[in-house]
């Protein structure tokens, strides 16, 4: 009985924050300028205005790519989600690192105001980061990758089929971090922060 | 002075069309008339005379002495007034002798003067001037007139009052009617005429019942102007009284309906008392005097002491034919009214559709135990094919025989039912006895129709007491026979006979016998095997009958029914089936039901192939959800501007959120709905209907259900404004509430990206003092509760129950306690059964759960922050979270009990045994071994800080050292998840990361971070070191939820001064902030991060402006960049820019 409430409160924390990425990382997209701004369309979540990608294609791939990871954040796998912007050469240029905890045993009352709050500020946060973030090389590609504790067993779901196994090219230096914000609460902790290679980085 | 003449121009028109109806409702006054005749003539040719003034007949008898011919206009005016004078006089003289006594002088000193159309007409004031001493000005003078009487005044006059007046009181003609019945001299000031310059008539007013009252009586006189008199100053003016008192009556519409469901009563004598022109030329004037004198008596006013006036007053009102006549009624659109009976409540009333609309809610009050109660077996008897009998009962035209019920004589004649009984009106009958009906009168008919076709007609308005009165005695009946009813309507009803041992026909006879007997209004009654069979059959049994459709002859009963006797099908239904041909069920039963739900749809379709064979599986008490709650005005919607409509806009919200909340519901789409004139439409033959209109909506959602009435006001102005019309184009306003929520659930299951409504609901299942509505939720806590006291008594018996696991709703991180084999029977205990118990209980019932319980009370009292503070000073225990071990505590006294936990063990104990048992405790913990650990982040969200918060230090560190570092996670996120709960946690945060950070040994073993106030503050406080005094100040002014970045960033704008530290102190300054800001990265660094780079950006201005930070940040920088990289994987950028 425990337990089954727990899952059910944790599976709520679990869905909202995918929402929330979701969100987030159309915002890091039109942030970015990878599209040009009217392929983006404005909406509101959680009472802020947040840009959300026109093109259904675009969108799709979004919106699939962070729902898929639902069971696996449920399950407390996913340890970081990260996007990454890359040059022509394939070499990150920037990442967006959203780093997770989500703490499955929550089973007691939020405090409401304070995640509501703490959620939107990332958003905000967000919105007026631009000046933090480097300027895109200009053929340059994106994609969401997803740190896991450990690799998920291929059976465990359909959804887990959409996820591939990947490595990408790591920068040879520990990269430079730029906290965008942080959030701890009781059910989830949340943290964005800017990933850029170190100015000691060999330059292709 | 041409003015006045011009005016009285006017009113002599006013005056003529006036007396040509009066003579033909041939009723006069007064009997001063007939030797009256000529001088009554005369006003209105002299009036005239303003243009032809050589008609005057009477010779200038005195004025000859002066200049005659006169020499201008003045001199002119001069001796017509005197000459008027002295006819007066000598009138005054002659007919306070003719009629024998009854001109006591009330009117002494009294000179009115007659403005416009009034009612009574200016000569009949003239003649009550007469006979009671007063005067009576043809024309108007400060010097002279005393009083200004007028019904109406046009807007010139109005916006001019002052010019107009002279600043004499104007005062409505009822003040004379009313001095003359109380046979004194009444205060003028309640019936001074504080019109407002409106003269569209509007809607406001239809939130006050009282002015359908007055614009219907309005309306016999603007037909009587189309004839072809017409002025439009006279319109107009009576659009103003009417708009007038409208206004009026907003205020008291309370006090007036009382007052006019009392004067019924009196109906008889005032309508004989009274002459008929009254009745029906008045109402504005009286109804308006009459509520503002309601109330002035309320208001105690000083004029009213006699019992005669105030019964005056109700007479006056009676004359209007008013408690009827308020009844705005039932406009063109019936339909829309039907499909929306939850009408603006003070539009509707006194409304008969409003009156059955509410009934239901008032129903639902009243029998709501009885209705409950056979619900729950109602679903049973679904399961069991028995054989059902359903027994329709229904009141005969009960709106009529309610009405009749006490006037035998009127039972066989024809009577209907109608909130006017204006012959020439274009109400609506509502309801006709069974006599009317023969001569063709239905309802919804036009008054005038009906009383074309029965001239004897007798018309009674509504009386909703009575209708309130018998409607519940009808179902006090039917609940005393039949414990299953379904209420349809106040006066018809589905009673489920299945049950019941005796026979359905007997039971409906003694029950319609008893209505009778009881209400005096006759039902019938109609048996069958299921609703609509026994509706149909209540058809056959009308009126005053009982019909009984055994199943065998349901066939045969149908096949010749016309559809349009089906329940479901209505006017579109039916032209669209008899477009295919089908007149009779019987036809209908053989089109197939495939081509039905292709032609009509699938639910319409299969519901007319069930319904033409008499199959109706629908249960008796089912009552259905509405599924919308709204209001709509269609009738009298008149707008002048924008801020009429968004006034009528806020009532009608108004009125919505009241429904609103009545249902106990709150809804998410809100639809606004608008009847717009049609392009040249004309105006529509109801007076004040809405006519031809294009219906226009607009609708909006928004994700969090509401019933606030500022929701609503805000969400329906912004859809107004979607609409971008000319209000004035508006003839119907509604406003329309769907997609509704229990308001008791509420936040459950809403829209999904609302966090709120996630919090709320997962509080809600986590929270025992929630008390959900949801009927799960309620069952599952009485299944708790019974579970809880089933247990109880087991205990009681002193049973020995195994060792269980026990865990609860609102334990936090027991998830996995119950990996003990034997299942948890315990698991739903109810917390606050188990706190109600009796302490020596309470203690047995702990030892038998291990010492548990207490446990688990403190818990999720601590968890709902709500100490219960006996048991928590009794029974402070810790749980120490461990792994796969047994542990035993053989040092408490209190529970002696070996507690088999497979994955954690929860160490409990008294509080005074933990103090002297500390040692062993402390000894037996660390055997549990520390493995696993990334599988296990959970264990320490046990602790429960308010017990660890209590314990002595040394006790708690021991405690938190045996704590496995890598769960600090835990503790910080603990740490966060309330203020309250902080400062322990807090310390437990740093404990932890004191503990881990001394196997480095980077860190001062003294822990900083821990404490209230935390111990840097008071460390700081004491220092010789002024800028540590300083931070520590700063601290406290934060309050001690204070972040080290927020104390920071007010060290800003201190001085440089005091940043610096002078030579003596600048090392303990140094080494105090350096060991600050690692412990306090220690304790951040993991969830925080962005808090440390803000410290550090902070700290790296203050570098630049002193020197002890330039040191600090230099000496704890590496630490920084080593701890972001162990946790990130790379440096923090500190760049300039923030």
């Amino acid at each position: 009985m425990d337990r089954r409430e727990n899952q059910s409160s944790e599976g709520e924390t679990a869905r909202i924050l995918v929402e929330f990425l979701e969100v987030a990382i159309n915002s890091i997209v039109f942030l970015k300028g990878v599209y040009p701004s009217g392929a983006f369309e404005r909406r509101r979540y959680m009472n802020v205005v947040v840009q959300r990608a026109r093109h259904p294609q675009l969108r799709d791939y979004i919106h699939s790519t962070v729902s898929t990871l639902l069971p696996f954040i449920q399950k407390g796998l996913v340890e970081r989600v990260a996007v990454i912007f890359f040059n022509a050469d394939c070499i990150p240029v920037e990442r967006f690192v959203f780093k997770l905890v989500v703490n499955q045993s929550y089973g007691s009352k939020l405090e409401e105001a304070d995640l509501e709050f703490s959620l939107r500020s990332f958003l905000i946060k967000l919105s007026v980061s631009e000046s933090l973030t480097k300027v895109l090389p200009h053929d340059c590609r994106w994609e969401i990758i997803a740190y896991f504790r450990s690799l998920p067993q291929a059976s465990m779901s359909k959804d887990a089929e959409l996820w591939t196994p990947t490595d990408t090219r790591q920068w040879q230096q520990p990269p430079i971090l730029i906290p965008i914000k942080s959030m701890s609460s009781e059910p989830l902790c949340l943290q964005l922060y800017l990933e850029h290679p170190s100015s000691s980085e060999p330059k292709p | 002075m041409s003015l006045d003449s011009s005016r009285s121009a006017n009113s002599s028109g006013g005056h003529r069309s006036k007396r040509s109806f009066n003579n033909s409702t041939s009723s006069n006054p007064s009997n001063y008339s007939n030797g009256n005749n000529k001088k009554k003539a005369k006003p209105s040719q002299e009036t005239l005379g303003a243009a032809s003034w050589g008609a005057n007949s009477v010779p200038p008898s005195r004025s000859s002495f002066r200049k005659a011919p006169f020499s201008d206009f003045g001199s002119y005016m001069m001796e017509k007034n005197r000459k008027l004078h002295d006819q007066f006089d000598a009138e005054a003289s002659t007919s306070s002798h003719s009629c024998s006594g009854s001109g006591k002088p009330i009117f002494h000193g009294i000179s009115i003067f007659v403005d416009g159309f009034t009612i009574p007409s200016s000569q009949d004031l003239r003649g009550y001037m007469l006979k009671h001493g007063g005067r009576f000005e043809n024309y108007f003078s400060r010097r002279r007139v005393t009083h200004i009487i007028c019904s109406n005044l046009p807007d010139s006059k109005l916006k001019n009052l002052r010019s107009f007046s002279g600043g004499l009181p104007v005062v409505k003609p009822l003040w004379i009617l009313d001095s003359v019945v109380a046979n004194k001299l009444l205060s003028w000031v309640p019936y001074q005429l504080d019109q407002l310059a409106n003269n569209q008539p509007r809607l406001s007013a239809f939130f006050a019942p009282k002015s359908s009252s007055v614009s219907k009586d309005v309306k016999p006189e603007g037909s009587f102007f189309k004839g072809g008199t017409s002025t439009d100053a006279y319109f107009s003016d009576l659009g103003e009284s009417s708009e007038h008192s409208r206004q009026i009556s907003r205020e008291t519409d309370n006090l007036v309906n009382r007052n006019s469901n009392a004067s019924l009563v009196m109906e008889p004598t005032s309508s004989c008392g009274r002459p008929f022109e009254l009745t029906m030329e008045k109402p504005n004037n009286i109804d308006e005097d009459n509520k503002r004198s309601v109330r002035n008596e309320l208001q105690s006013s000083p004029y009213q002491s006699s019992a005669l006036a105030t019964s005056n007053f109700v007479e006056n009102h009676d004359m209007t034919g008013s408690p009827g006549s308020t009844v705005s009624g039932l406009s063109n659109h019936r339909h829309s009214t039907i499909e929306d009976p939850n009408f603006v409540e003070n539009y509707f009333k006194n409304s008969r559709l409003h009156f059955i609309g509410t009934w239901r809610n008032r129903y639902r009050k009243r029998f709501s135990s009885l209705s409950n109660g056979f619900k729950c077996r109602s679903s049973n008897i679904e399961a069991s094919a028995q054989k059902t009998a359903i027994v329709h009962v229904d009141m005969d035209c009960f709106f009529v025989s309610v009405v009749i019920r006490d006037r035998p004589e009127l039972k066989d004649k024809p009577v209907a039912v109608c909130h006017s009984d204006n012959p020439k009106g274009t109400a609506e009958i509502s309801s006709a006895n069974y006599p009317a009906r023969d001569y063709g009168i239905r309802a919804g008919m036009f008054v005038r129709d009906a009383k074309a076709r029965c001239p004897h007609l007798v018309i009674f308005p509504y009386n909703f007491e009575a209708y309130e009165e018998v409607a519940d005695q009808f179902y006090n009946i039917l609940h005393k026979h039949c414990n299953k009813v379904q209420a349809v309507s106040c006066d018809e009803a589905f009673l489920d006979f299945t049950d019941s041992v005796e026979d359905p026909q007997i039971l409906a006879s003694r029950i319609r016998k008893e209505v009778i007997e009881t209400t005096r209004c006759t039902a019938s009654a109609g048996i069958a095997g299921n609703m609509l069979m026994a509706r149909l059959a209540t058809r056959t049994a009308k009126p005053d009958g009982q019909f009984f459709i055994p199943p065998e002859r349901v066939d045969d009963h149908l096949s010749q029914l016309p559809i349009k006797a089906l329940p479901g099908i209505g006017h579109v239904l039916e032209e669209k089936l008899k477009k295919h041909n089908v007149w009779t069920c019987g036809q209908l039963r053989m089109i197939s039901k495939e081509s039905l739900q292709k032609d009509f749809g699938m639910k319409t379709g299969e519901m007319l192939w069930d319904y033409s064979r008499g199959v109706d599986d629908r249960l008796v008490g089912v009552i259905q959800v509405s599924k919308s709650i709204g209001a709509e005005v269609n009738w009298g919607v008149r707008f002048k501007d924008v801020k009429d409509s968004q006034n009528f806009l806020s009532n009608l919200c108004k009125e919505v959120s009241l429904r609103l909340h009545g249902c106990g519901v709150q809804g998410r789409t809100f639809t606004l709905k608008i009847k717009k004139r049609r392009k040249d439409a004309e105006e529509p033959i109801k007076y004040m209907g809405c006519g031809d209109c294009e219906n226009l909506s607009h609708s909006t959602t928004v994700p969090v259900a509401t019933d606030d009435v500022e929701v609503l006001q805000r969400i329906s102005k912004q859809l107004f404004g979607y609409f971008h019309l000319d209000v004035k184009e508006i003839r119907g306003i509604g406003l329309q509430v769907s997609r509704l929520e229990s308001a008791g659930s509420l936040k459950q299951g809403l829209e999904r990206n609302s966090l709120k409504s996630w919090l709320s609901s997962a509080a809600a299942s986590t929270e025992e003092a929630c008390n959900n509505s949801c009927t799960a939720l309620v069952r599952s806590d009485t299944d708790c509760e019974g579970q809880g006291n089933e247990i109880l008594g087991k205990i009681c018996a002193s049973s020995v129950w195994p060792s269980i696991e026990m865990d609860n709703n609102t334990s936090n991180g027991e998830a996995f306690l119950n990996q003990v084999s034997e299942p948890p029977p315990l698991c739903h205990l109810d917390k606050e059964v188990l706190e109600s118990l009796p302490s020596e209980i309470f203690s047995e019932l702990n030892d038998i759960y291990s010492g548990k319980l207490v446990d688990l009370i403190t818990k999720s009292n601590g968890k709902s922050e709500n100490i219960s503070s006996s048991l928590s000073n009794s029974h402070v225990q810790v749980e120490g979270a461990m792994k796969k071990g047994h542990m035993v505590l053989c040092s408490d006294p209190f529970l002696q009990h070996e507690i088999p936990v497979e994955d954690k063990h929860i160490a409990m104990e008294d509080q005074a045994v933990l103090v002297s048992g500390a040692e062993s405790n402390n000894v037996v913990l660390p055997d549990s071994g520390i493995q696993k650990i990334d599988l296990m982040p959970l264990s320490l969200s046990q602790v429960d800080a308010t017990v660890l918060q209590q314990l002595p230090e040394e006790v708690k560190a021991d405690i938190l050292q045996l704590l496995p570092a890598h769960r600090k996670q835990d503790f910080s996120s603990n740490a966060l998840s309330g203020p309250s709960k902080e400062t322990p946690l807090e310390s437990l945060g740093t404990k932890t990361a004191e503990y881990h950070s001394v196997s480095k040994g980077c860190v001062s073993e003294n822990n900083l971070w821990a404490g209230t106030p935390l111990q840097w503050v008071v460390k700081f406080k004491v220092s010789n070191c002024l800028i540590l005094n300083v931070l520590a100040e700063m601290y406290y002014e934060l309050g001690s939820t204070g972040t080290l970045s927020a104390i920071l960033q007010r060290v800003i704008s201190l001085p440089k001064h005091q940043l610096d530290a002078n030579r003596d102190s600048w090392d303990e300054a140094t080494y105090n902030l350096c060991d600050l800001l690692k412990q306090y990265i220690k304790r951040k660094i993991e969830f925080d991060i962005e808090e440390i780079y803000i410290c550090f950006c902070l700290l790296r201005r203050f570098a630049m402006k002193s020197e002890v930070f330039l040191q600090v940040y230099t000496n704890v920088f590496p630490y920084l960049q080593a701890s972001v990289g162990e946790n990130y994987g790379g440096n923090l950028h500190m760049s300039l820019k923030t």
